[in-house]
């Protein structure tokens, strides 16, 4: 479904020319200007009989540092038809020293079909340029092109920045940020400071496309374990270990993209700890990390049964209820695979190894012949199951990462909770 | 191995996962499975839910019919179906070859104990094999005829239940073809299985606009306090067909429009409209404020049969640009039938929200749309200070309507001032649409009603004193009308609205009905 600008007259500005955006007009006119739009529009409502739909429910602001960024964010939007977006304020942030002190804005309406082309979906943009020091107020400027009284959605695009303080700003006046830690440049640096910016905006939810691509990795091994006959081996888990895919170097160089990005198999590895008790051991030399080869392996200590949904068999069998319990060699790695024609950062593993009375039970998902398919498979002693294969396509278009994003009204508490696990993990 | 006294513990990994609760495999034995239910909608409901894997690994099928066909050849004829059927085509080769592997077809009759034994023989391989762990549905997609001779064998094999897992049973309707046959049929599948173990299917609760019935007046304030006699006026339930027979003249001579259409669908919606909320949003507290209501209603008896109800039958006319028959023309139909096409029924539920409200019912076939909605019209302002002649016109009532089909949404009509010097006023619509609100591909009833069967959860699914006491209620209007003469079966021409006297039948209440 391709979508049309309604307004495409970019008259002659000085400064940046921006097409793509539509009409551009003082930041001050931007409100009475977009009004005429919506009248022209009603009259072509009126002579093409189409149904228009204007939609109401959320600010979308998208924080973007060039051009081509947010032209690309842009072109995104077309497929987020179906999320009641009042407004989007597509920023682009021009933070070169050199550049000059002011802001300018653009104007369209967003229209695209639903369904057939009888029916159409409206929504405002107003794309804004600030740059030189406007930017240490882009929260006052952002807040000027906002409807009233509806819920503000960050998308902020690429790195978090240097500068902490124009982020913080724009937290302040967001109920929701969302970011994507796939496309950190320094994963492991950002995640931790998307980790310590939370701390320090608690009003502010955050999202974070990245946990969305491991949703399905996660229904898949919950999965597992719907089997009650295999729930019990939840406490008998030995090993797990996570593969994620990175670039080959020639890749790396040919697309200039980042190498590795192991925040998906990182977030997994914190999911899987804190689903099972697991506490990390306090002894240094028990971990080890390489974020050169995004390699890294951790050991547990304890299991904090308050957490943990039923009690080892042990217990059970002798009657004594713990609240904690000793681990010995339990350990769950991160290891990178190098594939070609796959984004660096994907799963490609998770193997989760049971040893129970000197027998190993194994739970795997595998990628399979595409990333757009895994394979799952339990091996259980006497118990032979035939594997599955089961689409993960959905989990990759961007687009709908973003719409099950902006369909969340309150907290992602878990996602909160692994984002500062990741960070502990980080810090061993 | 561990010992089974942990495996009740909840699974860890579900929070926050959007399907909260676990789904164990199991076994969906399909009797009847070469039917068009089962190539239509059983079929692709499954696929669609194996392609999105809320199906556990290990989820199997065995379809079981009279016809000889090979575990390929029906997997190959099944593949067929759900290209042709699946919301979500064409089929994906990998997922497929997955889902297929669990698809088995077992050659029986449905009287033959023999096919049974070889039936359970099965199940227990599967256990084995797939870890399929003694859990089992049987979805009876037969005849009715066959459902007495399917649960007695499934009784006589054992299969109604087992040590190891579950055991539930969904039937399709028509659950009976009377109160009395209704009564037996629930007092035969009661020697076999448990209440509890059974799911009888309506799948107009699995739609998406039936569910948000609730939502709508539950999860929401500002509804609620309008919602009884103080304000509404009535209540006006259609659903219409622009279709006829398509084929199925045996069966519908046999049932007719009430039958087909009252004694489930309309009864069920009429039920979400106006129960109660209930304690909780749980099979047995909703179907409990459900029977509530059905137990409420007035029950029609003599006369008053004939005073609020209308039954018609179509003749010819035109419908969607076609010329077509009337009923009594139809092949398979007998030219001196008395089965009804058309129903229109007024009726009042006694009790302290609804009291002295009507609430009138219309199905029909032929007529000019396909259309399912629930009206509510609101009372007119106490006091009127716009005038007819200020306003250029009647101030309209007030009208909340829920569309079940197509289109579906809400829009509730109210009055506005036309711009002007003018005291002008004209009704407008605010309107919201499933569709272009959520744009996402909604899911089949059966594969919502499905999943729940397999979950455990029966909110979606009738229960025994549920139906029953709308047979009840029907029973009385087929006793009265089997009584009277044929005469008083009213005809109306294939497109219109119904027959005159439906509109009469209305009219004399001071109302009419909606033009949907």
């Amino acid at each position: 479904m391709k979508g049309v600008g309604m307004v495409m007259d970019n008259s002659a500005a000085p400064g940046m020319q921006l097409p793509w955006a539509g009409k551009q007009v003082s930041p001050e006119h931007v409100e009475v200007e977009l009004s005429t739009l919506w009248r022209l529009a009603a009259d072509n409502m009126r002579i093409s009989q189409n149904m228009n739909v204007r939609t109401s429910v959320l600010n979308f602001v998208i924080c973007a540092q060039d051009e081509k960024t947010a032209r690309k964010a842009s072109a995104v939007l077309r497929d987020l038809a179906s999320t009641h977006i009042a407004r989007v304020t597509l920023l682009i942030l021009d933070t070169r020293s050199d550049g000059p002190s002011e802001v300018s804005t653009w104007i369209t309406l967003r229209s695209f079909p639903i369904i057939s082309d009888i029916m159409r979906h409206h929504f405002e943009q107003v794309t804004a340029t600030v740059g030189g020091k406007a930017i240490q107020y882009v929260d006052n400027i952002v807040q000027s092109l906002l409807k009233p009284d509806l819920p503000v959605y960050l998308w902020w695009l690429n790195d978090l920045p240097e500068d902490h303080d124009i982020f913080h700003r724009l937290i302040k006046l967001s109920s929701r940020v969302i970011i994507d830690s796939s496309h950190f440049t320094q994963p492991e640096e950002q995640i931790s400071a998307a980790s310590a910016i939370l701390q320090q905006a608690p009003q502010c939810a955050l999202s974070d496309l990245t946990w969305g691509r491991v949703t399905a990795w996660r229904e898949l091994i919950a999965q597992f374990f719907d089997i009650p006959e295999y729930r019990p081996y939840l406490m008998a888990v030995d090993t797990i270990s996570i593969e994620h895919i990175v670039a080959t170097s020639s890749q790396a160089l040919d697309h200039h993209s980042s190498q590795k990005n192991p925040i998906r198999a990182l977030l997994l590895a914190a999911w899987l700890k804190t689903r099972l008790g697991w506490k990390l051991s306090e002894d240094e030399s028990d971990n080890s990390r390489d974020p050169v080869t995004g390699t890294y392996s951790w050991h547990m200590s304890e299991r904090d049964m308050n957490k943990v949904v039923t009690q080892p068999l042990s217990a059970i069998t002798s009657g004594e209820q713990k609240t904690s319990a000793p681990l010995g060699g339990i350990r769950i790695s991160v290891q990178p695979r190098e594939l070609v024609k796959s984004a660096p950062g994907t799963l490609c593993l998770v193997r989760m190894v049971c040893t129970v009375e000197g027998k190993q039970a194994i739970f795997t998902i595998e990628r399979g012949d595409d990333d757009d398919h895994v394979l799952t498979s339990v091996e259980v002693p006497g118990s032979p199951r035939p594997p599955r294969t089961v689409s993960i396509a959905a989990t990759h278009k961007e687009s709908d990462l973003l719409h099950n994003e902006l369909e969340i009204m309150g907290r992602d508490r878990l996602y909160e909770q692994m984002l500062h696990e990741v960070f502990a993990l980080l810090a061993e | 191995m561990p010992q089974r006294s942990v495996v009740e513990a909840p699974n860890p990994f579900r929070e926050g996962l959007r399907i909260k609760e676990s789904l164990e495999p199991c076994v969906m034995v399909i009797f009847g499975a070469t039917g068009d239910l089962t190539h239509r909608k059983l079929l692709p409901a499954l696929y669609n839910l194996a392609l999105e894997h809320p199906l556990p690994a290990g989820f199997s099928v065995v379809a079981f019919a009279r016809r000889p066909y090979t575990d390929e050849s029906f997997r190959q004829q099944a593949l067929e179906s759900i290209n042709q059927y699946s919301r979500q085509k064409p089929v994906n080769p990998q997922v497929w070859e997955s889902f297929a592997s669990g698809i088995h077809y077992l050659q029986s009759n449905f009287h033959d104990p023999e096919g049974y034994t070889k039936l359970n023989q099965l199940l227990n391989k599967l256990d084995q094999e797939r870890g399929t762990s003694g859990n089992r549905i049987f979805y009876l997609s037969t005849p009715p005829s066959q459902y007495p001779d399917i649960i007695q064998n499934l009784g006589a094999a054992g299969l109604n239940r087992n040590r190891k897992g579950w055991t539930r049973i969904i039937v399709e309707k028509p659950f009976g073809h009377d109160l009395a046959t209704a009564r037996e049929l629930n007092r035969q599948i009661a020697k076999v299985f448990k209440e509890d173990q059974i799911y009888r299917i309506d799948h107009y609760l699995g739609k998406e606009t039936v569910q948000n019935i609730l939502v709508f007046r539950l999860a929401n304030g500002i509804f609620e306090p309008v919602w009884n006699r103080r304000y509404v006026d009535h209540v006006q339930i259609t659903v219409a067909e622009n279709l006829g027979l398509e084929g199925r003249a045996g069966y519908y001579e046999e049932s007719g429009a009430i039958r087909d259409m009252i004694q489930n669908h309309m009864l069920q919606l009429l039920t979400l409209v106006a129960m109660e909320p209930p304690i909780a949003f749980d099979g047995n507290s909703v179907r409990d404020e459900k029977v509530k209501v059905l137990h409420a209603l007035q029950p029609l008896v003599g006369r008053e049969v004939q005073n609020n109800t209308i039954r018609a039958q179509y003749g010819p006319g035109w419908v969607g640009g076609k010329q077509v028959p009337g009923y009594l023309q139809e092949d398979g139909v007998s030219p001196t039938s008395s089965t009804e096409t058309y129903v229109a029924i007024k009726t009042f539920i006694d009790n302290w929200r609804w009291a002295g409200v009507p609430f009138y019912l219309r199905t029909g076939k032929h007529l000019p749309k396909r259309v399912s909605e629930i009206a509510i019209q609101f009372k007119q302002p106490p006091l009127m200070l716009f005038k007819d002649h200020d306003t250029q016109g009647q101030v309209e009532p007030n009208v909340l309507t829920l569309r079940i089909q197509p289109d579906e949404g809400i829009s509730l009509k109210f009055g506005a001032k036309v711009p002007g010097t003018d005291m002008q006023i004209r009704s407008v619509n605010m309107d919201f649409f499933y569709g272009s609100s959520f744009v996402r591909e909604q899911p089949e009833a059966y594969e919502r009603l499905l999943l729940d069967a397999m979950h455990g959860d029966s909110t979606l699914f009738t229960r025994r004193d549920e139906v029953e006491a709308a047979w009840a209620f029907v029973q009385n209007i087929l006793d009265e009308w089997g009584a009277a003469p044929r005469d008083t079966i009213h005809s109306y021409e294939s497109g219109s609205w119904g027959p005159q006297a439906a509109d009469e039948f209305i009219w004399r209440d001071g109302r009419r009905w909606r033009r949907p």
